[in-house]
């Protein structure tokens, strides 16, 4: 369990994380989402002791990282694909790393067959694809097999099949009972991995949830109707107590009703309806809505739990 | 961790132990060795200071009949088979700094920091390996040059030098003069020489830590060593005289002396071991100031 409390960091005037605190559990993936430069891979760092924080702390497990005896065997962390001297053979970068924790050399092995690199383990690092490099940057995290796991956009510069690949490790290493924290700056990518959500814009936090509840409430459903009596539905509309707007090409979107309850106002008014279609704003916009004002950091969010 | 995935990692290991100097030693042999730039530095230390005590001793020996006075006067038949240290002195600036600096260029070093969160232990592990890898390489090169400046001054006419002879009759001499290694003073005037370059590899690792960037540190290394001593020749003698002598670069010459007498010929030598105590403390200041850093700043 990752557990930040009152997390801040500032560098000069900048202030990059702005009092974040939210728990991480175990035996789940939890997305951690936000736009790039909103302060994920700073908090990433921070988590990992890598940077200081100005105010606040982080604990895993309880204990700061910094108190961690073999942290590698407790935590794993994917930050930089590419930090990795590019002369340097995959296996010799690997096993730099397991030696600094003690780790078995055979272990190096087992990592390279997992994520599929055993073949090229003596190539260069700088002759890898970006891909291969998320791979390599994912076998080093999990070296010391560790309870925690830290993947920073572990899907950039990844095919369609390592997407895949990727989303299916982070549900199965969450299915063994680990704790797996994943950021992203892409919801779509939440929406398909992620059980429970971070959320943060501008450094602060805009949502502490689960992904379902994230969806639900802020999602407002939009029922897509085409009649050949506007004027009659936007009284029975209204009467019915939704509101009801012209979309493009005769479209009238209505909001505030749900798709049953304009079909039966539109029936008690014996209004013709030639299309009656729920529609749900994507996730996407959904996340650029909450994550484009300034205004809506500051305050907190309905689904903001704190 | 119970896993589905195969794993030889034991979650019970040496739960009184921790990750430190005594893991980051083998992880850090494993990245030094494992970089091409390793390998051809120290190939440049042995091939350099072996090649140029040959060159210098066959051209000093050759052209002994010509030289004067002063020449002959501050020759010096340990320092001449030191000559490839004005090369290596760089060589070893430059892969000091690497140790660290390439961490810093690549991002590795988050990982490094993420895997001993005890930030001093990086340092003293990456100095320790740095130093007994450059102390080898440069003594085990200090000594075969000697050994090849002895058999090249020898071969060329020179004559066996008597323990204790003077700088006067050194000017007198007729052919150029040769000591053995088993005279005084010889050997750990050749030991000196080497260690000086040691500890210029350790100077430009704390230096490495401080700047942080590749360039920049090979920059204020080199400024060090070769640009402000050109500086100081622009200043009065008499503020020169006092600070010359504390030049990293005239320390390495004392320290390659045998005795002040050969030394002090210029007057801007200090003794030999009073030379090497100034290098270890800026060595000293170099990495403490580096390793507070380190210690300090976010990775």
């Amino acid at each position: 369990m990752i557990t930040a409390h009152s997390l801040s960091k500032s560098y000069g005037s900048t202030l990059a994380v702005n009092d974040l605190s939210f728990e991480v559990r175990e035996g789940v993936v939890t997305g951690f989402l936000g736009p790039n430069g909103s302060g994920k891979s700073t908090t990433m760092r921070m988590i990992l002791g890598l940077d200081h924080p100005s105010k606040g702390s982080v604990t895993i497990g309880g204990r700061a990282y910094h108190d961690l005896r073999w942290p590698l065997r407790e935590v794993g962390a994917l930050i930089d694909a590419k930090a990795v001297h590019p002369g340097r053979s995959a296996r010799n970068h690997l096993l730099s790393v397991a030696q600094s924790n003690s780790i078995p050399t055979k272990r190096v092995d087992e990592v390279l067959e997992l994520v599929g690199l055993a073949a090229v383990a003596k190539k260069k690092v700088g002759k890898f694809s970006l891909g291969m490099g998320q791979r390599l940057g994912i076998a080093g995290a999990l070296l010391g097999d560790p309870g925690v796991l830290l993947f920073d956009e572990p899907i950039n510069g990844l095919d369609p099949e390592g997407i895949l690949w990727v989303r299916n490790l982070l549900k199965q290493l969450a299915t063994e009972g680990r704790t797996i924290f994943y950021s992203s700056h892409l919801m779509s990518e939440m929406s398909q991995t992620a059980t429970d959500l971070v959320v943060i814009g501008k450094g602060s936090l805009i949502a502490d949830t689960t992904v379902d509840n994230f969806i639900e409430s802020h999602t407002v459903a939009t029922v897509s109707v085409r009649t050949p009596d506007p004027a009659g539905l936007r009284a029975a509309v209204e009467r019915a107590g939704g509101q009801i707007e012209a979309g493009d090409d005769g479209e009238l979107l209505v909001t505030g009703i749900d798709a049953a309850s304009v079909g039966d106002a539109a029936h008690g008014a014996q209004v013709a309806l030639h299309e009656l279609t729920p529609v749900k704003a994507s996730l996407e916009e959904v996340f650029m809505e909450l994550t484009s004002s300034s205004a809506e950091y500051q305050s907190g969010l309905p689904g903001a739990s704190s | 961790m119970s896993s589905t995935l195969p794993t030889s990692v034991d979650h019970n290991f040496d739960v009184t132990g921790r990750a430190g100097v005594r893991t980051l030693l083998a992880s850090e042999w494993t990245k030094l060795r494992s970089v091409r730039s390793t390998w051809i530095s120290l190939a440049v230390i042995v091939v350099g200071g072996i090649g140029f005590a040959a060159l210098f001793s066959w051209v000093f020996a050759n052209h002994w009949a010509q030289s004067g006075v002063a020449d002959r006067a501050q020759f010096d038949p340990v320092r001449i088979s030191q000559a490839g240290s004005f090369v290596t002195e760089i060589v070893v600036g430059v892969l000091g700094a690497l140790v660290i600096t390439s961490e810093y260029s690549t991002g590795s070093i988050r990982t490094t920091v993420a895997s001993v969160p005890h930030r001093p232990a990086i340092a003293v592990a990456k100095g320790l390996i740095l130093a007994v890898s450059l102390f080898v390489v440069t003594q085990i090169t200090a000594f075969i040059s000697f050994f090849v400046s002895e058999a090249v001054l020898l071969a060329s006419g020179g004559h066996q030098v008597p323990v204790g002879e003077t700088i006067a009759q050194q000017i007198r001499s007729t052919s150029v003069p040769v000591v053995s290694i088993s005279q005084a003073g010889v050997a750990p005037a050749i030991f000196r020489a080497a260690l000086f370059l040691t500890l210029m590899g350790l100077l430009s690792l704390g230096f490495g830590l401080i700047v942080r960037n590749t360039a920049g540190t090979i920059a204020l290394f080199v400024v060090l060593i070769l640009v402000v001593p050109l500086l100081i020749q622009l200043l009065p003698s008499s503020i020169r005289d006092h600070i010359q002598p504390y030049l990293p670069s005239n320390l390495g010459t004392a320290m390659a002396s045998q005795t002040s007498q050969h030394t002090d010929f210029a007057g801007t030598l200090l003794a030999p071991w009073i030379a090497s105590i100034w290098v270890v403390a800026y060595v000293a200041i170099s990495l403490v100031a580096g390793t507070v850093l380190l210690s300090r700043r976010d990775a």
